[in-house]
C-alpha cells in the first residue's frame, strides 16, 4: 500500500460567530493556512475533498458547489463527503484512498461549518425518522445524555468524572490560539452548572462555533519535498445501523472495530504505551470517558479512574486533547479534521504552546450521527 | 417478502412533513457591499488585479485564479443580454454590464418589448430596498441608443453583514409496506408491530424489510407488547425551536417486551424530580395511551410511558 | 490509474429498481434494499464479503439530515466502513474504486438512490445556489437548463430540430428499456408540441425526475475472476468541477466535462474516443446531453445530433439516458450499471467491449465524472 503523509495543516481562529466572512470565506482561510504550512499553492493540488455537517446547518445544499471558486479549485476534482459530526475524518479517509490508489498525488481536505448561521439543535432534530420519533426529537443532546445515564450505572462514568474532562479540556484550550472558549472551570463549577439535558449540564457542553480546518495529504513521492511529514499509519471509519437489534448503549462497537483495524494497520498492540498524544472529538464530556475505553487506553469501566489519575493531562503519560478538544471550539463539520490536524502538528513538532514534548505517534478519534459513526486514525513522524 | 413488493399497488397515503428553519446568513465583504450598493441603486463590481478582470456582481475571490479581489467599482446600469430564457414564473437572463468582464444573472421585465440575445437593457430599481438581489427589480430593454457608461470608483460603502433567511421544505413521505401496516395497527388496534428476522429471530420495531445485522428479508409482522424496559433516559430542561413538549420532561429509549430494538418516547406520570431519583436503567415501563377519541395513528397516541415502580424489589 | 502495484478494479455485478415517476407505495429503504439484494443475487457474494459501502443520496431530497444513517441496515452497512458522497452516484463509484485499487478493500458496494416524488425538485436545485446572488432570482434546474440551451444554440450551429431529435431518440430507446416505466413513449411530434418550460427547452426535453435505486459491486481482480468470466474493468476515471455561478461558465460548452473526460481517457491510455463501443451519459436536458456528448469528444461542436443517426460509430445511451429517467442522485450510477451490464452481456448479447460513462451533479451540471470501461 502506498504511504500517505500529511504535509500541511491549517485552521481558522474559531469563534462563536464570525460576521466578517461568509461560509465560503471561512473555509478559504483554513485552505490558505494549510497551503502556506505545506509551502504549496493550489496549482500543486490534484484533488479537493470538502466536508461539512448536514446542509440544513447553513441553508446551502451541497455547499462545495459554492466553495469551489473561493479556493481556486475550478476544473479540479472536487467532491464532498458527509458523515455527520465525523465528516472531517470521513473526508480525510476518502482523500487517503485517492492518494493510495494513485488517483491523486496531493489532495486538499477542507472541512468547515458556520454553525452560527442556523438553529443547531432544531436542525439536528431532523436526523430523526419523520414517522418514528421526530415528534420527541431532542436534538443530539437528549439522546447523548440518555446514553451517558446508562453508562453511569454500567461503567461508573460519574458526573464528577465527566466534570474532570471539562476541567482538563477547558484548561488545555487556554494554550490553543485557535480555541475561542478560554475560561478555566472547576469540578464544582461543572457540577453546579445548569442542567440542559441531565446528566448533561451547561459546562459539559462544547461551544457552538464558526470554524474551518484544512489538511494537505501527499503521496510518498510528493512528500519528498516536505520538511516534516506526518505519516498516516492507519485510518478507518465504521458505521452501525442505528436501531439494529441489541445495539449496545454502553460500549461503541463501531469504535472498537475501527480502533482494532487501525491498530492492526499501525502495528499498535498497547495504545497506552505506544501512543504519545491523543485527540478525541467529545461532543459532550461524557463521550471522552467512553472513548478512553473504546480506544483501549484503559479497560472497560476504567475511564473514571484514568481521568482521576491525571494520566490524560498535558503532563500525563497519555495526554488527551492537549488542544482543548471540542471544549475550546466546536465547528462540527470541521471538528474531526481539527483533531487529525492537531495530532499531525504534534508529531511534526508544530503544535506551539500545547506541544507534547517528543510526540512521535498520535492517535485521534471522531464520530457522529446517532453516535453510530466512528472513526480512528494514527499518525507518526516515521513511515513505519 | 419477495421482490414482488416492487410491483405493489400505489398507495396514496403519505405523511406530510415540513422542515422549516430560520437562519442569519453572513454575506462576506463583496456580497454585503454589492447588496448595500443595490439599496443605493448602484451595481458594483470587484476587480481581480491578478487576472485584470472586472467581475459583476462583486466577488470576494476571483473565480479564475482564486485570489482575493481588490477595489470595488460602480458600474453602469446598462448592458447587453448574452443569454435568455423564459420560464413559467420568470424571465432569466445573463447580462454583460457595460465595462464588465463577466456576466450578471438577473431577471428581465415580463411585459414590454421582447428581449433576445444582443438586446441592450437597463436596470429597473425596486421602490423599497429589502437587502436582496431583487432591490434591482429587473432589467428592461433600452432602446435609447445611449453611449455605454464606464465603471467608476465607488468610494466608501458600508457592507450589509447579515441577512435573515428561512427555509421551508415540504415533504410527502411514503408509508411503504411496513410503516403503512404499523400505523394502521396503531390507529385501529392500538398495537405496536415489529418484524421478525428469520435468521437471528429478533423482532425489530419499527418493522422493516431487512434485518440490519443479517441482511435477510424479515419474514413476518408480529405484535409486541406496550410494556417494556427503560434502556436509557435523560431529563430535558433545554428549550429549543421546534420542540413539541414543554420542558422539563423525561426523554426515554425503551425496549418493548418481545422486541430487540429501541423506541423513542417520554416517561411521565410523576413529577420530574421523582423520576430523576427513582428511574433506573432496566426498569419496567408501560404505555399510557391517550383517550381513544384522540387517536391519530402515531406514536403520539401514547401519551407517555409510566414507570412500574412497584415491580421493583 | 498509474502504477502496476495497484489493484485492478472491476464491476462484478449491479442492479437497479425500475425507475418510475413515483414509487409511492415504497420507502427509500425498500428501494435501496431491493437494489442491493438484487445486485448480490447470483454472484456468490454474501453481504459479509462486502468491505465498504459508499452511498449517494441527498438530505434535502430525503427530508432528513444525515439520511444515510437511517438507511444503513437496508444498505447492509452495519459494522462496515461506510461514507456518503453527497453527489451523483458515479462519484460514489469513484470513491469505491480508489478504495479497492488502494488494496484496502476487496469488495465495495456503491448505492445511489432518490425519491424526488416525495419532495420539491425545484427546491432541491434552488438550495444548491449561493444564497445571495442566484437564489433570490428564482433560479432552479428549469431556468438553468433554459439558459444553457439558449447559449448552446446561440454559440453553435445546432438548431432546435437537432434537440428534438436527441430527445425523441432518448425516449424511443427508453421505450425499449424494461427498467424505465413510461406510460407512453412520446414521439418527435409529441416533444415538438410540448410547451416550452424554459425556452428553448420544451417539457419533454427536460430530464424527467424519477424514483429509484441502483447498486453496483466493485471488486479486486482476484475476486472478479472468481465471480465472473466477464469482469468489466475500470480503466480510467476523471472528475472536474465548474464555476459555481452559471454566468461564469463558458457559453455552450462544458469545460469541466472536457477536463473530466481528458483525465479519464489519459489514465486509460485512450486517444480516440470514437473507438468506444458505447457511451452512457447524463444530461439534464436535450441541449445538456448534446453538450455532454460534445465535451466527451464524441461529436464536433454543435454536431452532437450525428451520434443519434443510424450508423453512428459510438452507440450513445442505448438505455435512453437521463432524459426519460433521472433519479437525480442515482443517475450517473445507473449509467455505470447500464454500461457494465451491457459489456458483461447481462442485458443480452453485446458486441461492444468498451464503454464511456458520464455522470453529473449540481445546478446546470456543475460537477462531472467520467469512467472508461473495458471487458
Amino acid at each position: 500500500m502506498r504511504n500517505v503523509a500529511i504535509v500541511g495543516a491549517g485552521q481558522t481562529h474559531h469563534a462563536r460567530r464570525r460576521t466578517d466572512v461568509s461560509q465560503i470565506g471561512l473555509a478559504r482561510e483554513a485552505v490558505t493556512r494549510a497551503l502556506e504550512d505545506a509551502e504549496l499553492t493550489m496549482d500543486d493540488i490534484d484533488s479537493v475533498v470538502v466536508c461539512t455537517g448536514p446542509v440544513l446547518f447553513a441553508a446551502v445544499n451541497q455547499p462545495e458547489k459554492w466553495l469551489v471558486d473561493a479556493i481556486g479549485a475550478r476544473l479540479k476534482p472536487v467532491v464532498r463527503v458527509t458523515s455527520g459530526g465525523g465528516t472531517g475524518l470521513a473526508g480525510a479517509l476518502a482523500a487517503v484512498n485517492q492518494v493510495r490508489a494513485g488517483f491523486a498525488d496531493r489532495v486538499l481536505v477542507v472541512a468547515y461549518d458556520k454553525l452560527s448561521e442556523g438553529a443547531l439543535q432544531y436542525s439536528i432534530s431532523t436526523l430523526y425518522d419523520p414517522f418514528w420519533g421526530r415528534e420527541f426529537a431532542v436534538g443530539i443532546m437528549g439522546f447523548s445524555a440518555a446514553y451517558w445515564r446508562a453508562r453511569i450505572d454500567a461503567l461508573g462514568h460519574s458526573e464528577e468524572a465527566a466534570a474532570q474532562v471539562a476541567v482538563k479540556n477547558r484548561k488545555n484550550a487556554m494554550l490553543n490560539p485557535y480555541a475561542h472558549v478560554k475560561k478555566p472551570v472547576t469540578v464544582e463549577d461543572v457540577l453546579n452548572s445548569r442542567p440542559l439535558c441531565w446528566p448533561i449540564k451547561l459546562l459539559d457542553v462544547p461551544p457552538i462555533s464558526d470554524g474551518a480546518c484544512a489538511v494537505v495529504l501527499a503521496s510518498e513521492d510528493a512528500a519528498k519535498t516536505a520538511t516534516d511529514p506526518a505519516w498516516i499509519r492507519g485510518m478507518a471509519y465504521y458505521s452501525e445501523a442505528e436501531n439494529a437489534a441489541h445495539r449496545s448503549m454502553v460500549q461503541s462497537e463501531p469504535l472498537t472495530i475501527a480502533a482494532g483495524r487501525v491498530y492492526q494497520q499501525a502495528g499498535i498492540t498497547n495504545p497506552r504505551r505506544q501512543v504519545d498524544v491523543v485527540e478525541v472529538q467529545e461532543p459532550y464530556t461524557c463521550f471522552e470517558l467512553s472513548y478512553y475505553e473504546g480506544l483501549g487506553l484503559c479497560a472497560p469501566g476504567g475511564a473514571a479512574d484514568l481521568i482521576s489519575s491525571g494520566a490524560t493531562e498535558m503532563d500525563g503519560d497519555i495526554p488527551v486533547n492537549p488542544s482543548g478538544g471540542c471544549m475550546g471550539a466546536n465547528p462540527i463539520g470541521a471538528t474531526a479534521l481539527i483533531r487529525l490536524a492537531e495530532i499531525a502538528q504534534q508529531v511534526r513538532g508544530r503544535a506551539g504552546d500545547h506541544q507534547i514534548s517528543d510526540a512521535r505517534t498520535g492517535l485521534m478519534q471522531a464520530g457522529g450521527g446517532w453516535a453510530n459513526l466512528r472513526g480512528v486514525a494514527v499518525v507518526s513522524n516515521t513511515k513505519g | 417478502m419477495s421482490d414482488s413488493l416492487l410491483t405493489g399497488i400505489d398507495d396514496a397515503q403519505v405523511l406530510d412533513a415540513n422542515i422549516a428553519l430560520p437562519y442569519t446568513l453572513t454575506t462576506g465583504r463583496a456580497a454585503g457591499t454589492f447588496l448595500a450598493g443595490l439599496g443605493d441603486k448602484r451595481i458594483l463590481a470587484s476587480r481581480c488585479d491578478t487576472c485584470a478582470r472586472t467581475m459583476t456582481p462583486a466577488q470576494d475571490y476571483c473565480n479564475r485564479c482564486g485570489e482575493p479581489s481588490g477595489e470595488f467599482l460602480s458600474m453602469p446600469e446598462t448592458g447587453t443580454v448574452t443569454a435568455i430564457t423564459r420560464t413559467e414564473s420568470v424571465t432569466l437572463a445573463l447580462i454583460r454590464i457595460d465595462g464588465s468582464d463577466t456576466d450578471l444573472m438577473h431577471r428581465l421585465s415580463s411585459g414590454g418589448p421582447a428581449a433576445d440575445v444582443g438586446t441592450r437593457v437597463r436596470a429597473v430599481w425596486a421602490d423599497t430596498p429589502t437587502q436582496s438581489m431583487l432591490d434591482l427589480d429587473c432589467f428592461t430593454p433600452d432602446d435609447s441608443g445611449a453611449e455605454p457608461g464606464t465603471p467608476s470608483p465607488t468610494g466608501d460603502i458600508e457592507p450589509i453583514t447579515e441577512i435573515p433567511y428561512a427555509i421551508d421544505l415540504a415533504y410527502r413521505h411514503s408509508y411503504g409496506p411496513h410503516y403503512g401496516r404499523l400505523f394502521d395497527e396503531l390507529a385501529t388496534r392500538r398495537r405496536i408491530l415489529g418484524s421478525k428476522c428469520p435468521q437471528c429471530r429478533n423482532v425489530l420495531v419499527p418493522p422493516r424489510e431487512f434485518c440490519d445485522i443479517c441482511f435477510v428479508r424479515t419474514a413476518q409482522h408480529v405484535d409486541v407488547a406496550d410494556t417494556g424496559v427503560l434502556q436509557a433516559f435523560s431529563i430535558i430542561h433545554m428549550e429549543f425551536v421546534g420542540q413539541t413538549r414543554k420542558p422539563p420532561y423525561v426523554y426515554a429509549e425503551i425496549v418493548l417486551d418481545g422486541s430487540a430494538t429501541r423506541l423513542i418516547h417520554t416517561v411521565g406520570g410523576h413529577d420530574v424530580d421523582t423520576l430523576k431519583e427513582r428511574l433506573s436503567i432496566g426498569m419496567p415501563v408501560r404505555a399510557v395511551w391517550k383517550d381513544a377519541a384522540d387517536t391519530r395513528g402515531t406514536l403520539d397516541d401514547i401519551d407517555h410511558f409510566a414507570p412500574v415502580f412497584e415491580q421493583l424489589p | 490509474m498509474g502504477t502496476n502495484t495497484l489493484e485492478r478494479v472491476a464491476v462484478v455485478a449491479s442492479a437497479q429498481t425500475t425507475l418510475r415517476e413515483s414509487w409511492s407505495s415504497l420507502q427509500h429503504v425498500d428501494l435501496i434494499g431491493s437494489a442491493v439484494s438484487s445486485a448480490l443475487r447470483g454472484t456468490g457474494l454474501r453481504m459479509q464479503d462486502v468491505d465498504v459501502v459508499i452511498d449517494c443520496g441527498s438530505d434535502v431530497l430525503d427530508g432528513r439530515s444525515i439520511s444515510n444513517c437511517g438507511f444503513l441496515g437496508a444498505m447492509g452497512a452495519h459494522h462496515k466502513e461506510e461514507s456518503r458522497v453527497e453527489e451523483d452516484g458515479l462519484f460514489g463509484a469513484l470513491y469505491g474504486t480508489t478504495k479497492v485499487a488502494s488494496g484496502s478493500a476487496s469488495v465495495a458496494l456503491i448505492v445511489a438512490y432518490s425519491k424526488p416524488s416525495e419532495s420539491s425538485v425545484s427546491a432541491y436545485y434552488s438550495t444548491l445556489t449561493d444564497p445571495f446572488y442566484q437564489r433570490a432570482l428564482g433560479l432552479d434546474h428549469v431556468g438553468a437548463a433554459g439558459l444553457m440551451a439558449n447559449q448552446y444554440l446561440t454559440t453553435s450551429d445546432a438548431d432546435e430540430e437537432a434537440l428534438l431529435r436527441i430527445a425523441a431518440e432518448a425516449w424511443r430507446k427508453a421505450g425499449n428499456n424494461p427498467w424505465v416505466e413510461t406510460a407512453t413513449v412520446p414521439t418527435l411530434a409529441d416533444i415538438e408540441s410540448s410547451p416550452y418550460v424554459a425556452d428553448p427547452v420544451r417539457g419533454l426535453q427536460l430530464s424527467r425526475p424519477v424514483d429509484g435505486a441502483v447498486a453496483v459491486l466493485l471488486a479486486t481482480e482476484q475476486v472478479a475472476h472468481r465471480l465472473t468470466e466477464r469482469p468489466v474493468w475500470i480503466t480510467g476515471m476523471g472528475t472536474a468541477m465548474e464555476s459555481h455561478f452559471l454566468a461564469d461558465r463558458k457559453p455552450g460548452e462544458l469545460e469541466a466535462c472536457q477536463a473530466a473526460a481528458a483525465m479519464a481517457t489519459r489514465r486509460a491510455g485512450i486517444s480516440d474516443v470514437g473507438s468506444f463501443g458505447l457511451a452512457e451519459v447524463s444530461g439534464t436536458s436535450a441541449a445538456g446531453e448534446a453538450m455532454v456528448v460534445e465535451a466527451l469528444g464524441l461529436a464536433h461542436r454543435g454536431r452532437a445530433v450525428d451520434c443519434y443517426e443510424d450508423g453512428a460509430s459510438v452507440s450513445v445511451n442505448p438505455s435512453g439516458g437521463a432524459l426519460p429517467a433521472d433519479p437525480i442522485m442515482a443517475t450517473g450510477l445507473v449509467r455505470l450499471h447500464e454500461a457494465a451490464a451491457r459489456l458483461a452481456g447481462r442485458l443480452g448479447d453485446e458486441a461492444a467491449t468498451t464503454a464511456l460513462v458520464h455522470g453529473a451533479g449540481g445546478l446546470g451540471m456543475q460537477n462531472h465524472c467520467v469512467f472508461t470501461l473495458e471487458v
